[in-house]
């Protein structure tokens, strides 16, 4: 929740971040295709909860991607 | 490890967890237990590649303090999320041009949770010089399926988790034109080459396009390959061995001269990295002579399409499991 201000603008290609997590490169490659199909708040709402459920996920390993996503 | 037999049968009834590629006619002798399995006679070992039908490339999975088997199909592969360990790691493996294959190549970028599960794996092969049906195995069983997908679903300790990696030698070549498609798909007829229509087939011939070069796009800083199967001149048709999406630019990779110094190049900074399990892919194999090269820390099956959540083309993928 606290990024999602950080991964709508990544999510809209508002801002470029790459980590050097596999899944989460994909992840946001994947939510950027899907959102330029639909550009709603709806959609965005979806992309959001994809990004939390990842980062929840993978808390513990995503410190430094964490770090580096607050100052984007 | 590079085992014959009578060890992968030793390893088998010690009722280790195991994830095998090997020749058909070395699987099927197989005794069940936890293990499964798809086939090839291609490996990259510690010594360098080799064709072999007399060993069995090994995975022992000793992290795992669970583990089940699955068998998906077309109509049920998305459940492999459902069915994967809350914190584990999921090993798949796919037969060649198996309809299973096909639809999870094209709908697995768009399936729902598929990065909150990590799925690694391959798609199993044959022999090019002689033919034959690709096949995966579940052990447990003892069942060979050429239509069907096998899973290796295995829970972690709750201080590890896995990671997935690729290493993709190839880059696009930014002086090539940017194709993109209109659908996703295994197979085109027309594409834009730089916002102009154009019938693929021909834009190759007429440029002289390498086609053993792939597509290259990028996933925010991820390079993911896609090889050209097949061109046909008559039906204008060009097929991929996975499928090119709609909203992605694509560009033609750089010429790679000596894939293993490549190789060599790419692995510098994953020296020390412990793999679970990695592969490369026949194309690789093949258009690089990597038979007699080793690509260490990394040895596995030769395959014939990489699984790393996706699949991908012509790329070295591996995971490893890691302290959270």
């Amino acid at each position: 929740m606290e990024l999602d201000a950080k991964f709508e603008k990544l999510i809209k290609q508002q801002a470029k971040y790459e980590s050097k997590n596999l899944g989460l490169n994909l992840l946001i490659s994947r939510l950027q295709r899907r959102y330029a199909a639909n550009r709603t708040p709806e959609e965005m709402k979806k992309c959001l909860q994809e990004m939390n459920a990842f980062f929840s996920k993978y808390f513990s390993i995503l410190g430094k991607d964490i770090e580096a996503l607050k100052r984007l | 490890m590079f085992v014959n037999l009578d060890k992968a049968r030793q390893l088998i009834q010690e009722e280790r967890i195991l994830h095998i590629a090997a020749d058909e006619s070395l699987l099927k002798q197989l005794p069940p237990g936890k293990w499964i399995a798809g086939t090839t006679p291609y490996f990259i070992t510690e010594q360098g590649g080799i064709t072999s039908k007399d060993k069995l490339f090994v995975n022992e999975i000793d992290c795992a303090v669970d583990f089940k088997t699955a068998v998906y199909d077309r109509n049920n592969i998305f459940d492999i999320t459902k069915d994967a360990f809350p914190n584990g790691l999921t090993f798949l493996v796919m037969p060649f041009a198996s309809d299973v294959a096909v639809y999870y190549a094209k709908e697995a970028p768009n399936a729902d949770d598929l990065f909150l599960y990590p799925i690694v794996g391959w798609i199993s092969g044959f022999d090019l010089a002689t033919g034959s049906q690709a096949k995966v195995f579940n052990g447990v069983t003892g069942t060979a399926y050429s239509d069907k997908a096998v899973a290796l679903h295995i829970g972690l300790p709750e201080e590890k988790t896995a990671a997935l990696g690729i290493v993709n030698i190839f880059s696009a070549d930014e002086k090539e034109s940017i194709l993109e498609f209109t659908e996703d798909a295994l197979s085109v007829t027309k594409c834009l080459v730089n916002g102009k229509e154009v019938i693929l087939a021909d834009y190759l011939a007429e440029n002289n396009i390498d086609t053993k070069l792939p597509l290259v796009a990028d996933y925010n800083s991820v390079l993911v390959n896609v090889s050209i199967k097949s061109v046909s001149a008559d039906k204008k048709t060009v097929e991929f061995y996975a499928p090119v999406f709609a909203g992605k630019e694509y560009r033609f990779a750089r010429s790679v001269g000596n894939y293993a110094a490549k190789f060599d190049e790419h692995l510098q900074e994953l020296k020390n990295v412990k793999p679970v399990f990695s592969c490369n892919c026949i194309l690789n194999y093949l258009y690089g002579e990597l038979e007699g090269k080793a690509t260490p820390p990394f040895a596995g099956p030769v395959t014939f399409g990489e699984i790393a959540y996706q699949l991908l083309n012509q790329t070295l993928v591996f995971a490893e499991i890691v302290n959270k």
